[in-house]
């Protein structure tokens, strides 16, 4: 059953590939990229060869834990996970999960990632060279079995993440603990670096990597400095301990895939709506209100509140919107204080989030999949449809920006700054969003569709976007000085231009936004034809 | 739309003209100039085996595909160079692709209105109209995502219907839908056709396309390989029997023994 599993997958993969063989250009040049950090990872392991133990034991454990960490958050907030081999697939097939799970377990680790960091950590195993045969053994041993914790670890976070996203019931329980989770590690980096990155890096790391080492996030890489201390049970109990965690990884793993094989993906759940969300979005046309741009016509209001469903209910628009946080609370909770940046670099953190949110919408239109007919059969109405799409991400994502930049304010004491970081926070979130509906239109990629897993990646997908993803990120860069110039110089030459960040905030925020709404809406009418195509 | 586009639209006496659409994917060609026109007014067929081309020809004549050359007409009107007068006079609904599921049936219909450009109240009104006359009402209130194929498919068409086109096209309706629902189906289909309404229906049930269609196209390859009314097409035998001869039977008939049960 594992050659059979094997093959599916490779056959799998080699039909996409042959489908769109720029794809595999793209994967190709991912590999050459990883073969390219060899000589960086080669002469890492050199040095660290000519460091004491116990300091190299701390480096590595560390790497580790970065590594690990990586492993799990960025399929959950950035990527997705590859699942060409999806065990929801075998549902129909009779099969178990005892089957399939050895099969779908050694296509996890025969993955491009996988493969890379399996021979990354075995090429660092090399520091320990000067220790002898057995501390080398016990290095490539820890050193593997680390890394099948990473890539087992990302394979079950992923499973019950999406589980648990797709459930209304846990869903707020698991964006909680991802909250808690982004404080948690928020607060150990402040409290660890608050002295200064020098100060830390002597006292607090070796603390840090030595309580790391007790657990299986860095054990299997300490194993080797106990075995070269004399300590042989601590070496030997360490390796025991990451045996049993890629055992209890494993057991979790094939659990999923067996909740998997017998509990179709979870969808409304039999959940029923009496009021009618999309009339009760949408006035009779009498109003008289003073937002008239609101109050736009039908079918921008019968667009905007289909979306505000989705942001609602839809878990890959609740993971997207998760997602938006890492940035900015990266910057605030690990750069600022690594890097030890004054109280006002914080303010960075809401153009951040701003930027983040809007650069995110870049895709937006993909993840209507073929529902997508409805809009386009309904007539020109590229400009409505696309209007509507961004009204509904402001909705939630206004408050966001102003609650970021008005947290940053309190936390930093600096209130007469307020103006300049509103004008600039929300003129790049107009500007952004304006960018990223252009290239919504202009080159979307595929994405996980209506009620597949929405930490789901196809092969090679990474990469398939990446060419959106660099337009839209030169374009975001391009427009960004003209709300942040501004608000830098209020901090650096003068608070008045404080005001005028506000201004050409507001004001530009606002046209680049109706700019990007016009222009995305004229694309879409122009290439309606073709988005269907461009997006199954 | 004006007075003048009003009253070239009313005379026109073809509801679609279809002239030399083709499509290529890739090194596969499928559809290769297809030449079709749709009398106004006729219950029109197009039938052909899996892979003809009926879905990709349907999908570049209600503009959700491009067609690498040739002409899609709606009532004279192109479907290409003026969608925005094409599109209000066409009700479609297309095979295999996924819906706002995340609306409730009622919603997906009130969407569909709103995007057509009803009033609200007319919205409300047609919604339940049909809700009730398709025997959606309990489903009004349920996600579309957790709704059968069939009753997806119904609440498709419903979609198709609420603005009143003046031509429907129709890919596979009433595949997985029940015999009770698709009995109401038809009755709506041919009131619409008898009040001066144009259908045009993809379907592989020759025995549905024999009742209800007058008119029939058989698509094989990517080509009308016949067209006309059914009487014509069919040249007076069974139309499944017309339709093998046109567009051939499987060639390789092999005899799956091992299947049967007695062999066991």
């Amino acid at each position: 059953m594992v050659a059979t599993v094997l093959a599916l997958k490779f056959t799998t993969v080699r039909h996409q590939l042959q489908r769109e063989w720029w794809r595999a250009l793209l994967l190709i040049g991912g590999a050459v990229w990883s073969v390219t950090l060899v000589p960086m990872v080669w002469w890492a392991q050199v040095r660290l060869g000519f460091e004491a133990a116990d300091v190299r034991a701390s480096i590595v454990v560390l790497a580790a834990a970065v590594c690990i960490v990586g492993w799990i958050v960025v399929p959950l907030m950035v990527t997705g996970l590859e699942d060409t081999l999806d065990s929801a697939r075998f549902a129909t097939l009779g099969v178990s999960a005892t089957q399939i799970a050895p099969g779908l377990t050694i296509a996890a680790f025969l993955t491009v990632p996988a493969l890379f960091f399996g021979a990354m950590f075995t090429l660092l195993s090399g520091s320990w060279r000067y220790d002898g045969v057995g501390a080398r053994a016990i290095a490539v041993v820890g050193g593997l079995l680390t890394v099948a914790v990473m890539v087992l670890a990302a394979r079950v976070a992923v499973a019950w993440s999406a589980r648990a996203i797709n459930d209304r019931r846990t869903r707020g329980l698991l964006l909680l603990s991802m909250g808690v989770g982004i404080a948690v590690l928020g607060s150990v980096m402040w409290i660890g670096l608050r002295d200064g990155l020098e100060a830390g890096l002597e006292f607090t790391v070796p603390v840090v990597a030595e309580s790391l080492a007790r657990t299986p996030v860095g054990a299997g890489m300490y194993a080797p400095a106990a075995w070269v201390a004399g300590d042989t049970w601590g070496a030997l109990w360490r390796l025991a301990m990451m045996v049993a965690m890629v055992v209890l990884l494993g057991w979790a793993w094939k659990d999923s895939i067996a909740h998997a094989l017998v509990h179709p993906l979870h969808r409304g759940g039999g959940r029923r709506r009496r009021a009618d969300a999309v009339l009760g979005g949408v006035g009779d046309g009498q109003e008289r209100s003073p937002a008239r741009w609101w109050h736009s016509s039908g079918p921008v209001r019968a667009v905007r509140a289909r979306l505000l469903v989705s942001w609602a209910t839809d878990a890959r628009y609740v993971v997207a919107a998760a997602g938006v946080v890492a940035l900015p609370v990266l910057f605030f909770a690990v750069a600022m204080p690594v890097l030890s940046l004054e109280t006002r670099w914080a303010f960075v953190a809401p153009v951040l989030l701003a930027s983040s949110i809007g650069w995110g919408r870049h895709n937006d239109v993909a993840l209507d999949s073929s529902g997508l007919w409805l809009d386009i059969v309904s007539g020109a109405r590229g400009r409505e449809v696309m209007l509507g799409r961004m009204q509904a991400t402001l909705v939630w994502a206004l408050p966001a920006v102003l609650i970021a930049a008005v947290g940053i304010l309190a936390w930093s004491g600096r209130w007469a700054d307020a103006p300049g970081l509103i004008g600039a926070a929300v003129g790049t979130l107009g500007a952004t969003m304006g960018v990223s509906a252009v290239c919504a239109v202009a080159l979307p990629y595929r994405t996980a569709g209506p009620g597949e897993n929405p930490f789901g990646a196809e092969v090679g997908s990474l990469g398939a976007s990446f060419l959106a993803q660099l337009a839209s990120a030169i374009a975001t860069a391009a427009v960004l000085p003209l709300m942040t110039v501004p608000f830098f110089l209020s901090l650096t030459v003068h608070s008045g231009w404080g005001w005028v960040a506000f201004a050409t905030g507001l004001v530009l925020g606002a046209v680049c936004f109706t700019w990007g709404a016009r222009a995305a809406g004229s694309l879409f009418n122009h290439r309606s034809g073709k988005l269907i195509a461009a997006i199954t | 739309m004006s007075a003048a586009d009003a009253t070239e639209v009313v005379s026109h006496p073809a509801a679609m003209s279809l002239r030399g659409l083709t499509k290529r994917f890739g090194s596969t060609v499928a559809v290769a100039g297809v030449d079709l026109d749709i009398p106004t007014h006729s219950f029109y067929g197009v039938v052909g085996p899996n892979g003809a081309g009926k879905t990709t020809t349907l999908s570049m004549a209600t503009g959700l595909l491009e067609p690498d050359s040739g002409q899609a007409l709606i009532h004279g009107i192109d479907m290409w160079t003026q969608p925005a007068l094409a599109k209000p006079l066409v009700g479609v609904l297309p095979d295999g692709l996924h819906t706002f599921d995340r609306l409730t049936g009622g919603e997906l219909i009130s969407y569909a209105g709103l995007m057509r450009g009803l009033p609200k109240a007319t919205v409300r009104e047609r919604r339940d109209d049909l809700l009730a006359a398709l025997d959606l009402d309990a489903a009004g209130s349920t996600l579309v995502t957790d709704f059968s194929a069939g009753m997806t498919k119904k609440i498709a068409l419903a979609c198709a219907l609420v603005h009143a086109p003046r031509v429907l096209v129709l890919d596979e309706p009433f595949e997985a839908v029940d015999p009770v629902s698709a009995g109401a189906i038809r009755r709506i289909l041919q009131e619409f056709v008898a009040s001066g309404g144009t259908v045009v229906m993809s379907s592989h049930v020759m025995a549905l396309v024999e009742r209800l269609c007058d008119h029939v196209a058989v698509v094989g390859g990517g080509a009308v390989l016949a067209a006309g009314t059914v009487a014509d097409v069919s040249q007076g035998r069974d139309l499944e029997e017309r339709f093998v001869e046109l567009v051939g039977d499987v060639s390789d008939q092999r005899d799956l023994s091992w299947l049967r049960q007695s062999s066991r």
